[in-house]
């Protein structure tokens, strides 16, 4: 796998570049005329077939604005197939009212990283890996996930992170 | 000492090819209910979990930690430590006992009460449980799709070759690491040609998979793993918190992922810490849960040889199957690595999955002979269709597969390779020549293919990665050349990540895109009369008992 990991590397340099310049990316979701008044449970299950009004694109696109007429056309990018935030959280409703309060959770943390772009987020998984960073590389990528990407959960979940590698030894030096 | 001439022959049986060992708690040699293994305990103060399997939380190690916050509902973690293991064993397999009852127990169990539970079931009572407890109704299996010469002609082939077979999700991976974006393109188009619906992956390091995910190549990813012991996690290249974070990365991208783990990879690692393999496969199966995961490939998976090697490790391995249901998640049980060199014993390895029905009874059964499988060869291959399908009829059991008409597979393995000849012309890839596609439509291994040039290749799947072609670039491909029919499929999965519906538990599509996961397609078995029944299946049932090679009564000449 030394190639991928090759390959790997590569995206995170590309991704320094990307770092460097201003950043662009719009992740604002669509605006929320259509948000459901109550929870989202099994009988609003599939939301596809049963609550295509509520599944947008990230640019705000709906699924009907998405066809094959609409990819020839070059009206839709690759950033038009991503799910936004709203749908998994709405998602997140239904997992947790069958019964599965962890895939919420999940889902929570995935609504925040909607946000931050494919580089960005390979680099952040990379820093959480075993000797892979200081303490403060931890916290500043906290900061980082709440100040530019207004992502507490994340940021949370990097702190938390960064207490236990500490007190187990899995921070950079440490092997 | 003069032999016995019957136990001479009975060493020529295969059979004594295989690896036995006694058991070794000291080293991990052991199925269940080791030594060493802790008695399940849990305190918890404040909300904070204070001890766990007889552990304090000083000594916790970062998977203790990592369970005790995230993985156990604490609310009755208390109360369920106090239980008869032995009756919530009875509940397990006593079909008057709904699913869901059961289900409010088991979340709340620590990992040495798992195991004590599953050590009170024979393996009778683990398939009766099984069969309640899988999270979809209906069952299913997944396939390996790879050659050992990564020809993309022959694995869009073989891609759709699975699809009419009936297989909902399939996975490659690459012979040479670099051909990764050809394989899952390769692998997608072929399926998506034959059975709109079809999930596919590649799987290769963590990181690579998640970027051929987000480029719109793959549907899903499964080869995320986790360890039982902090060293071999650690080995491994991850923490519990780096495995959780790239579980969400997974679903910010709408792409469905499951973990991986199995019995044995801690001793095949060197640090079982001295617990039997059935205990720290729980703690794995918890790790999965903690992380909000959907689903886990468990079941010793590549390391049966270890579990198969002890007494009882088969059961165990069942029994682990059985844990990752107690907790809700979906299931894709193993049956995917060549283990026995018996045909009797292979058998018998998928017996318990088979019959109990689970949401991928292999994981992956290999679609190809096991020549080209690049995983290292499965417990069953593509020239053990027809043994499977009678399997299936024999016993009137939905296996997952169903058999196929020789005209409608050549058909597909000439459209399949087609199709993905379109997409490397477009995309400027080197030329899949029609000899190739003739080839593929025939070929049952890559000893069947012309050679191509591998450097090439490898040099246009870098291309591709270094261009950022992504998946609707394929789909435009598609179109060009007028797959209109294959397009519309791939746009279709790509287009089902905005909704996101097969990020649920135990997720698949059929042919016309309907999801069907646990929360649509719950599990209701409540013992006879209720449940999945192959038989009420009517459309399954009569493609299984059509077999192709049945004499026809009506049409026999007597």
């Amino acid at each position: 796998m030394a190639e991928m990991d090759e390959l790997v590397k590569k995206i995170m340099a590309q991704m320094q570049q990307q770092n460097d310049a201003p950043t662009t990316q719009s992740t604002t979701a669509s605006a929320p005329t259509t948000a459901p008044t109550k929870e989202l449970d099994a009988s609003d299950y599939p939301l596809f077939s049963k609550h295509p009004e509520l599944i947008k694109s990230p640019s705000g696109k709906g699924l009907d604005e998405i066809t094959l007429d609409d990819v020839m056309k070059d009206n839709v990018k690759a950033d038009d197939l991503r799910i936004t935030k709203e749908t998994l959280q709405y998602q997140g409703q239904i997992a947790k009212n069958a019964g599965r309060p962890a895939i919420q959770k999940n889902f929570a943390r995935a609504a925040e990283l909607t946000a931050i772009p494919d580089e960005k987020i390979l680099a952040m998984y990379g820093a959480l890996r075993p000797y892979r960073s200081s303490k403060q590389d931890l916290e500043d990528i906290a900061k980082e996930l709440e100040t530019k990407y207004n992502a507490p959960i994340c940021a949370a979940w990097f702190r938390e992170a960064a207490t236990n590698y500490e007190s187990r030894k899995k921070l950079k030096g440490d092997n | 000492m003069k032999r016995q001439k019957r136990f001479e022959e009975l060493e020529k049986r295969p059979i004594h090819l295989d690896g036995f060992v006694k058991e070794w708690p000291e080293e991990g040699f052991i199925a269940m209910m080791g030594p060493n293994d802790p008695k399940p305990s849990i305190k918890i103060e404040n909300g904070v979990v204070t001890e766990l399997d007889g552990k304090k939380r000083a000594d916790f190690d970062l998977i203790d930690l990592y369970i005790a916050k995230y993985g156990i509902n604490l609310d009755r973690a208390e109360e369920v430590i106090q239980m008869d293991s032995v009756k919530i064993a009875n509940m397990l397999c006593d079909p008057n006992v709904s699913r869901q009852e059961v289900i409010d127990v088991t979340t709340a169990c620590t990992p040495a009460k798992l195991e004590e539970i599953i050590s009170k079931l024979n393996f009778a009572e683990m398939i009766m449980a099984a069969q309640k407890m899988r999270p979809r109704r209906t069952p299913a299996t997944q396939g390996h799709v790879t050659n050992i010469r990564d020809n993309p002609a022959q694995i869009a082939a073989d891609a759709a070759d699975a699809a009419l077979r009936g297989f909902p999700e399939e996975e490659t991976t690459t012979a040479i690491a670099r051909y990764a974006p050809l394989n899952a393109i390769a692998i997608t188009t072929g399926a998506q040609s034959a059975r709109p619906g079809v999930l596919t992956q590649c799987s290769v390091e963590e990181a690579a998979e998640l970027s051929l995910g987000m480029r719109g190549f793959t549907a899903y990813a499964e080869t995320i793993s986790v360890y039982g012991t902090d060293p071999v996690f650690t080995d491994g290249d991850d923490t519990p918190w780096s495995k959780g974070f790239l579980a969400s990365c997974y679903a910010s991208r709408g792409l469905k992922m499951r973990f991986t783990s199995g019995s044995g990879s801690e001793v095949m690692m060197g640090y079982a810490e001295g617990k039997s393999m059935l205990y720290l496969e729980c703690r794995c199966i918890l790790i999965t849960k903690a992380s909000g995961v959907q689903g886990l490939q468990n079941g010793g998976v590549s390391c049966i040889g270890i579990p198969g090697a002890v007494p009882s490790g088969i059961r165990s391995v069942l029994g682990e199957n059985l844990v990752c249901m107690m907790v809700d998640l979906e299931c894709a049980s193993a049956n995917d690595q060549a283990f026995s060199h018996s045909d009797m014993r292979r058998t018998e390895r998928m017996m318990g999955q088979f019959i109990a029905g689970t949401d991928y009874i292999s994981s992956g059964y290999s679609t190809t002979p096991n020549y080209d499988n690049v995983f290292a060869g499965s417990n069953v291959d593509a020239h053990d269709y027809d043994d499977y399908y009678v399997w299936e009829r024999d016993l009137a059991v939905n296996g997952g597969l169903h058999p196929v008409q020789e005209d409608d597979i050549i058909k597909a393995r000439n459209y399949a390779a087609k199709a993905v000849q379109a997409v490397f012309e477009d995309l400027g890839l080197p030329a899949i020549k029609d000899e190739e596609v003739e080839a593929a439509t025939y070929a049952d291994t890559s000893k069947d293919m012309p050679d191509r040039d591998m450097v090439a290749d490898m040099k246009g799947a870098q291309d591709i990665l270094d261009r950022g072609i992504t998946g609707v670039d394929i789909v435009k491909a598609l179109n060009n050349h007028g797959f209109t029919d294959v397009a519309t499929a791939y746009l279709n999965l790509l287009r089902q990540r905005l909704a996101g519906d097969f990020l649920q538990t135990s997720a698949i599509f059929d042919e016309n895109w309907n999801v069907i996961s646990a929360i649509n397609n719950a599990n209701d078995y409540k013992g006879p009369g209720t449940g999945y029944r192959l038989w009420e299946d009517k459309e399954e049932w009569d493609r299984i008992k059509d077999l192709p090679f049945a004499v026809d009564g009506k049409n026999a000449k007597l």
